[in-house]
Order: C-alpha cells, then sequence, then structure tokens
C-alpha cells in the first residue's frame, strides 16, 4: 500500500487508553473524581470515596478536572524498555515522576524530558506520544517542566 | 494470642532458576508445587514429624499466573497435597505480594493459637526468575495497574527509585551511601548455601554497574528468583516436647496501609495526602503491632531480616523498624553498625534479597528460616557475634502489603 495519500495523511492523535484526559483538547485536564463529604480524590475515576469514614455511596462522587499544574514530588529515568503491554517506540530513555496538585492529590505520569529535572519543580500537564501505526499516534499524559 | 506457637522445623531449597542448564543437578527442572515440596520435606524433617502429622496447611499464591503455572500455581495448597498425598486436612492459599511468605506463617499461627490445630505448615514457592514484573490483564477499561503500567511505563525499580531520589533531596543520602549497601549487605554471601548470588561486591563495581532508574544501579536493586521455603508450627508445650530449640513467635501480623499515606503505591496512579499521616504507613502499621505484641521496642531487637530490595528499600526499612529518621540508618550503615555479622544492630546475616534475588511469594518465610538457624546458633560463618534474645523479619508486598514477625528463644 506504500505510496498511498493516507501515508502522508496527518495521523489521529488518541488516548492509548481512553477517559483517562480530557481530550481533544488545547489543555488537557486528567479526569478524577472527587467526595463531595470529605474532599477526597481519586484519579482514575472511582464509584466510592477512599475515605473509610465515608459513606460507599455513588452519588457523593463528583466528576472532576485536576488542575494542570503542579510540584514535582520525585522522578527517576528508565534507562530500560518495561515489557509488553508497555509499548514505547522507537524507544529511548524516559523520565517518570510524582506530582503533587492542590486537590491534595499526588499523580504519577511520564515527563516529557530527561534532561534538567529537579524535585520541587513546577510542571504542567500535556500530553506526548507513546508508538504510533497505519492510522493513529497513541498517546499519553505527561508532565512538562514549566518555563521561568 | 490465645496459645503460646513455636518454630519447630523450618527448610528451603537453594535460590536460582529452575531448571538452569548450566546447573542441572542442583537446580531441576520442577514445577511450583515441585519445588514446595523439596521445601516442606525438609522442613518436616527438621520438625522431626510425619507428613501425616501436620494438621493444616496454608500455601502461598503465585502471582504471575498468566505467564506460567496456571491454576496450580492459584490453588497451590491443594496442588502440593496432590504431590504430598492428600490427608484431608484444612488447606489455605494465600496472595499478599511480597508480604505473602510471614502472611501465611500468620494464618499457620493463628490456626495453633486457636485451639484448631497443634501443628500447621506455612509453605510458599515461586518461579519469578525474569526481569521487570508486569500488569496480569489487558483490559485498560478495568485495570488500574495495566493503565498505569501502559501510560506511565513505571516498573518496580521506577518507584522504588522516585522514592530513593526523595530521600537523597531530603536527607542527603548519597551514590556512595547506596553503592554500600550491596558491599555489606554481600558480605555474608558467600556463606550462606541458599543464596544465588554467593559473592561480595566492591563499592567500585557497585558504583559502575548500569543506570536501571537514575539513582538506583544493576548492583543495587534485587534480582528476580525461583525458590520455596516451609515453616512448621506447634502449640509451644507440644513444640518443647518435639523439639530441643522451638522458636518461639512472640508477634506476627500484617500491615495495609493507612488512608491518608501519600505514597503512590505500585499499581496505583495517584495517591490522598492528609495532614499528619506518614508515607509507607503499611509497614509502619506493621511494625507498630508487631512490638506491641512482643511488648518490646526497637531498642530489644537483635537481629534483623529486612526487605532490601534495592538500597532505598534498606534505609526506608530501617527508619520503619527502629522508628528512626531518614538519614540516621545511612550514619549507621557508615559507622558499621548494621554489619551482618559484628553489628550493633547485624542487619541481613542472610545477604538478603540483593544475594538471593526475590522468589516474590516465598523470600517472608526464608527470612524466617534465617532468624531461626540465627537464633538456634546453626548460621555457620554468618552466625551474628552478639548474643541474640529478639530477632526481627519484614517483608514489604507491592499494592500495599506488608508483614512481620518477631522471634525469640523458646528454650
Amino acid at each position: 500500500m506504500a505510496g498511498e495519500p493516507s501515508a502522508k495523511k496527518e495521523k489521529k492523535r488518541v488516548p492509548l487508553v481512553e477517559g483517562l484526559f480530557t481530550w481533544p483538547s488545547n489543555q488537557p485536564a486528567l479526569i478524577a473524581s472527587r467526595c463531595k463529604k470529605c474532599g477526597a480524590v481519586a484519579f482514575p475515576k472511582a464509584a466510592y470515596c477512599p475515605n473509610p469514614d465515608c459513606e460507599k455511596d455513588p452519588q457523593n462522587m463528583e466528576v472532576i478536572q485536576l488542575s494542570r499544574r503542579g510540584k514535582l514530588w520525585s522522578w527517576t529515568i528508565q534507562f530500560y524498555s518495561p515489557p509488553p503491554p508497555f509499548k514505547m517506540e522507537p524507544f529511548k530513555p524516559y523520565a517518570i515522576g510524582m506530582v503533587d496538585l492542590p486537590e491534595g492529590v499526588r499523580v504519577l505520569g511520564m515527563l516529557t524530558t530527561t534532561e534538567n529535572i529537579k524535585c520541587d519543580m513546577e510542571v504542567e500537564l500535556t500530553v506526548g506520544k507513546l508508538y504510533e501505526d497505519g492510522e493513529n499516534e497513541y498517546i499519553t499524559w505527561m508532565w512538562k517542566p514549566v518555563e521561568k | 494470642m490465645e496459645r503460646d506457637v513455636a518454630i519447630i522445623g523450618v527448610g528451603m531449597t537453594p535460590w536460582g532458576r529452575y531448571p538452569d542448564p548450566k546447573q542441572p543437578a542442583a537446580f531441576p527442572d520442577l514445577t511450583m508445587p515441585e519445588l514446595a515440596v523439596e521445601a516442606l520435606k525438609k522442613a518436616i524433617k527438621d520438625a522431626g514429624i510425619s507428613w501425616r502429622q501436620v494438621e493444616a496447611m496454608v500455601s502461598g499464591v503465585y502471582l504471575w499466573v498468566s505467564q506460567q503455572a496456571g491454576i496450580h500455581g492459584t490453588l497451590s495448597g491443594t496442588a502440593i497435597a496432590n504431590l504430598m498425598g492428600y490427608t484431608g486436612i484444612p488447606i489455605v492459599s494465600v496472595a499478599n505480594a511480597c508480604a505473602t511468605g510471614q502472611s501465611i506463617l500468620r494464618e499457620a499461627v493463628l490456626a495453633v493459637a486457636s485451639g484448631e490445630c497443634d501443628i500447621a505448615v506455612a509453605v510458599a514457592a515461586d518461579k519469578s526468575a525474569f526481569g521487570f514484573f508486569r500488569p496480569q490483564s489487558t483490559d485498560g477499561r478495568a485495570d488500574i495497574d495495566y493503565m498505569r503500567f501502559v501510560m506511565c511505563g513505571e516498573t518496580n525499580p521506577a518507584y522504588w527509585a522516585m522514592e530513593c531520589r526523595r530521600r537523597m533531596y531530603e536527607a542527603g543520602t548519597t551514590e556512595e551511601d547506596l553503592a554500600l549497601v550491596k558491599v555489606v549487605t554481600s558480605k555474608t554471601a558467600p556463606y550462606n548455601p541458599y543464596a544465588r548470588y554467593r559473592r561480595t561486591f566492591t563499592l567500585e563495581e557497585v558504583l559502575k554497574s548500569p543506570m536501571v532508574c537514575d539513582p538506583l544501579r544493576l548492583y543495587e536493586i534485587c534480582a528476580t528468583s525461583d525458590g520455596a521455603a516451609a515453616v512448621v508450627v506447634a502449640e509451644y508445650e507440644k513444640a518443647k516436647k518435639i523439639c530441643k530449640k522451638p522458636v518461639y513467635i512472640n508477634a506476627v501480623t500484617v500491615g495495609t496501609p493507612t488512608f491518608g499515606d501519600p505514597t503512590v503505591r505500585l499499581t496505583y496512579l495517584s495517591s490522598n495526602k492528609r495532614s499528619g499521616v506518614p508515607n509507607l504507613s503499611e509497614s509502619r502499621n506493621a511494625v507498630r503491632k508487631v512490638y506491641k505484641m512482643a511488648g518490646i521496642g526497637p531498642d530489644k531487637v537483635d537481629v534483623i531480616e529486612l526487605p532490601d530490595n534495592s538500597s532505598w528499600h534498606y534505609f526506608a526499612y530501617l527508619d520503619c523498624i527502629l522508628n528512626l529518621d531518614p538519614g540516621e540508618p545511612e550514619k549507621m550503615l557508615r559507622k558499621g553498625e548494621t554489619d551482618p555479622v559484628s553489628g550493633k544492630i547485624p542487619v541481613c546475616p542472610s545477604a538478603g534479597l540483593g544475594a538471593f534475588g526475590e522468589a516474590v511469594v516465598a523470600q517472608g518465610l526464608a527470612q524466617v528460616c534465617e532468624l531461626v538457624w540465627q537464633l538456634r546458633g546453626e548460621a555457620g560463618e554468618r552466625q551474628v557475634r552478639k548474643e541474640i534474645k529478639y530477632a526481627l523479619a519484614q517483608t514489604y508486598g507491592y499494592a500495599g502489603n506488608n508483614a512481620a514477625c518477631i522471634l525469640s528463644k523458646g528454650w
């Protein structure tokens, strides 16, 4: 099928797992749930409040978008490719971090860079590519250092 | 507990890879239930009893079912009984991740302490000897662990490395401290016939080993191994009649997290932070409980087996077990106070997970085997120099599982 126009067509960017962040969007945000009674946040969305003192009533949980900016609690660089089902093509070492958000939740995610990363730096949510096939680019959420 | 309980027999297989084509005599091709039988028959022989005398059994459940072992990895208890010969006793199979070993010891102890029976056995086998752990489903809608893995690429060492980096940032732990953990824990490795990597390491070679997850290097994280271990427990008065050196179980428990703990646990994507709740709460909860059960504090512990899955764990678990501030365990290590044989508080005389590689569900029982040999004075070149009154083992399981026990001489 080489040479078909579709090869040149811009590929659709698709979240590898749907429903975790707002998409399509110029300002993607993680989708979580929050307890209306105690404010506890669950990411990804959960049917029940994780607070042991709250009623397990799904009615108490509201869907929210988490703040797009937070503080990088810590990070690492993964130098070897994890086994399937993880897929990154082409593989190159990537950074992973844990980010503290104003909602009182700490969230995991890849970083957009492996350079000049520091604990407690400000980061912002964006998206980045894991791999692509003939039709789509498969994306995930990523934390990007905020330029000072 | 209603009735006192003691350990009357322990047994384990050498840790390695079954089969190992390079050493087929020492590491033959054994299934997981077969590997369990090898450990079980040693423990029963050590106790001087027969299989017919075992009145209850608790078995560890293998976690990586989709790769190998199938249903007999999950229903491991009855699969082992099928090989040993059915005797009609109560058998339960338990999965608590890496904390499984001491979780099943607890179940065996409770069976005896409650008066249900007088002799029970905990047994676990594991064939984990391959690379990074991974999710066990292919479902991105129902499995948070799957989402975490494909969306964030977080391996177990990546999680450990993030905790480690924050510790370096806050407590000033150095790269040399991390390497020194391997140097010190590997001191006894040549003398442990059950260890997989039976050699010592120099600071230089550890610091030159490849970076796996910055700041953790290859020799600062444990491998995954195959292995099996078993522990036989009996009602204390009966135990004293059966053997000369029953090892008294002062306490054994399981810890789970406290809501509000900031730790983003492996297999999860987020955590809720609540002020006043410490990190690693599953571990702190288990340790606090065993001290309370035993009626002692950290100052009474004479020897420790802890889960040194990585150099970070070594320090973090000394924080938890000895109730120290981050930075203090590093100082103790530098001063030689945690030397596995001659230390003020010897840590990991077995040579630890670094020398074994983790056989996940069996590892907690392997720690108990070592402490039993240490208490009986049977550890040979690894025997700690000081007199041991109380020995403590703790295992850390991912996804919020932990277990700990305190043992002492029962003779």
